[in-house]
């Protein structure tokens, strides 16, 4: 019988989303630790997951569902976590697409591909205004806020953010993307990462904390 | 003769049953699911007219009643006309137009090769080339003026347009209702005055809708303010099956269906028979590289389904095209000939549009005249054959006789131009004859005449005083923004 950080890795790497929380709920029950539970069980199969995904032999909708496995069971385990500690990431990193652009898959995918590279995640969601994204950066201290625009009518809006960040010197790495953003773009308006598509963004990010 | 390419046969994929499940899935999904109308305005609008609106998910849930009448509202035939008048593109669902593609912020330069942020000089340049082409019918600013002040970059592109081709030009930058006023002026200004450009519309916008179910707020009161303004409009669904929509190309059909008839009902509510042109353009999303599939067969065929029920609803169509190749060449010609090849045999009305590579993204001056040939050649497909005395020729069948040949008849020469594509940069010639003149390859021709197009190719200008009105729209335009005030000195 496997023990219960073994099951859940498993069910990460099995995509058991509709499951998965019930099993979080019985490893606490059993009394496991939840940060090694989060730490060996959940971020250790979304790890193999991405692996898969990198290598091709997993598609797009697997890698989302172990992802969406990982959350489900995260929703039980983070508020067990005693005060005072937290779990070990490669990194928080805040998200969010730009103001005026409500554009959602494509930041979503980076934050999928991200979470599967070890980060811990804070979603802002879209439209998200760019005194938000500065003031989440104040209060969070992530090592990366990234950016996510679709139009070229939205796309300054992430010097906006960058500007008052580098202001501040909050020492925040802005990471951008989207189809209109170009590697030159985001040179020019300051960003230190860019990604041309989402499957790369993970990579991208462990150059930029690296 | 009509302006664009006509249209004598079609092919069918959805039958007229699949049509009506398609049409009442789209009534359930609007009436019980409902859409995101970000728009404070448009939920006023149909909170008004009856339907049940949610403040707090701005979720609107539109009955079927009010869709059925805004679609007997609209207007049938509509005309997208050019600074020239013999450049009038009449979607009368008997023609296929070939539009430019759009809105890019990438550009390789023609001379360096280097790939770089696009410039107003790249979108004049380019306006030149499609102005030229006889295979494209409708500009569309192609990529942007990242040179220009970030605020008004998208201005800078219709003034570069406008100046450049006396063809129509649709924009897709009208996403705020200031963007609408200035670009609305621009085009009163180019036109003569606000009574021409009511009566000859030049400019058009074309809206995204967002997948699945929203519409955006900027987005929305742009277009009443367009509608008002006499501006014909696209609105495009583009839900990704698998990603942004059901991953079976009918379920994401249905999603996109309903929000383009959401948006055709608020506006047709708003300002009865505006003109509206039924547009969709869906793309798997590639769930190996998470790119957007452009110009795989998937985007054909329901750019081809689209273009079948815009017909059943009795509007033009406007269905999307690209392709996801980094360089001109045979990955870029398998994409967009099957991109365009597909929805042009369905009779779609607007296929937009040629010249971008990277998924809509890149500009490469000589894709466009690669497509503008693809274009070419599936005009002729698309023609339609008909057997009557003339195409049959028996007279001259009789005259020949047995064991000779037509060359040297006038029937012969007479249907020459109009039975046999012509084309301009694929080479038929021997191997001997190809590579005594430097073996070169279809984009090396294309190349040829695009350096042509650029020395020799002359757009006749606006009036002067129109387009000093045009400079002061976007100078009047201008507003401090951070990337703007550390980019221009």
């Amino acid at each position: 019988m496997e023990d219960a950080v073994t099951q859940l890795r498993n069910a990460v790497i099995n995509y058991e989303m509709e499951t998965i929380a019930d099993l979080a709920q019985k490893a606490l029950k059993e009394g496991v630790n939840p940060l090694e539970a989060i730490e060996k069980g959940l971020a250790e199969g979304i790890k193999i997951v991405g692996e898969k995904f990198g290598r091709g032999e997993i598609f797009l909708p697997e890698l989302v569902m172990g992802a969406e496995a990982m959350k489900a069971a995260l929703a039980v385990l983070e508020p067990a976590v005693p005060a005072g500690q937290h779990r070990a990431s490669a990194g928080k990193v805040v998200i969010g697409t730009v103001q005026d652009d409500i554009h959602e898959i494509g930041k979503n995918l980076v934050s999928t591909m991200l979470s599967s590279n070890g980060f811990e995640v804070i979603d802002l969601g879209v439209n998200v205004p760019s005194a938000d994204f500065v003031k989440k950066a104040e209060e969070t201290k992530p090592r990366i806020v990234a950016m996510s625009a679709l139009m070229t009518t939205t796309m300054p809006r992430m010097a906006d953010v960058i500007g008052p960040m580098k202001q501040k010197n909050l020492g925040v790495k802005a990471l951008v993307g989207g189809a209109p953003v170009t590697d030159t773009y985001a040179r020019e308006i300051g960003a230190e990462g860019y990604s041309g598509d989402a499957s790369s963004a993970g990579e991208v990010a462990k150059r930029l904390v690296g | 003769m009509a302006y664009g390419i006509k249209r004598g046969i079609r092919f069918q994929i959805l039958s007229d049953e699949d049509l009506d499940r398609i049409h009442w899935s789209t009534l359930h999904i609007l009436e019980k699911i409902g859409v995101q109308v970000d728009s404070p305005a448009c939920r006023k609008l149909l909170k008004d007219n009856g339907c049940e609106v949610d403040e707090r998910s701005r979720v609107a849930k539109i009955p079927s009643y009010l869709v059925e009448e805004a679609l007997l509202k609209k207007k049938g035939a509509i005309t997208l006309a050019g600074r020239n008048p013999k450049y009038d593109a009449k979607l009368d669902l008997n023609h296929s137009h070939m539009t430019a593609n759009g809105n890019g912020a990438v550009a390789v330069d023609f001379e360096t090769g280097e790939r770089r942020g696009s410039t107003k000089k790249d979108v004049a340049n380019s306006s030149r080339i499609i102005d030229a082409l006889e295979n494209v019918h409708i500009h569309w600013p192609m990529v942007s003026s990242t040179d220009q002040h970030p605020s008004v970059v998208h201005l800078h592109d219709l003034d570069a347009s406008l100046n450049n081709t006396e063809k129509h030009i649709m924009y897709e930058t009208g996403v705020t209702l200031s963007d609408a006023k200035h670009l609305t002026e621009m085009g009163y200004i180019a036109a003569g005055g606000e009574k021409e450009y009511r009566q000859r519309p030049i400019t058009s916008c074309l809206q995204c809708t967002y997948a699945p179910l929203q519409h955006d707020a900027g987005v929305m009161d742009a277009s009443m303010y367009f509608a008002k303004a006499g501006v014909p409009l696209v609105f495009f669904g583009m839900p990704q099956p698998g990603a942004t929509g059901p991953a079976t190309l009918v379920g994401s059909l249905a999603v996109g269906n309903a929000e383009v008839l959401s948006a055709l009902t608020m506006i047709q509510l708003d300002t009865p028979g505006a003109s509206i042109i039924y547009g969709m353009g869906n793309a798997p999303l590639d769930m190996r590289t998470t790119v957007r599939s452009g110009g795989s067969p998937e985007h054909a065929i329901s750019s081809a389904m689209a273009t079948e029920l815009a017909h059943y609803y009795g509007m033009p169509s406007c269905v999307g095209v690209s392709a996801t190749a980094k360089v001109p060449g045979d990955q870029s010609v398998l994409e967009y000939y099957t991109g365009c090849v597909g929805p042009l045999l369905a009779g779609a009305d607007l296929m937009c549009g040629v010249g971008l590579l990277e998924d809509s993204s890149c500009l490469h001056y000589e894709e466009i005249v690669m497509d503008n040939e693809i274009v070419g050649a599936i005009a002729r497909l698309i023609r339609g054959e008909w057997a009557d005395e003339d195409t049959l020729a028996l007279d001259v069948i009789e005259k020949v006789g047995v064991g000779k040949n037509f060359l040297a008849q006038r029937h012969t020469v007479d249907h020459l131009k109009s039975e046999h594509f012509r084309p301009t940069l694929i080479d038929r010639r021997s191997y001997d004859a190809w590579s005594q003149t430097g073996s070169k390859t279809l984009r090396d021709a294309a190349r040829d005449r695009v350096k042509k197009i650029l020395a020799e190719h002359k757009v006749t200008p606006m009036p002067a005083d129109r387009q000093k009105g045009l400079e002061e729209v976007i100078e009047k335009a201008k507003k401090p923004m951070w990337g703007g005030e550390s980019k221009v000195q």
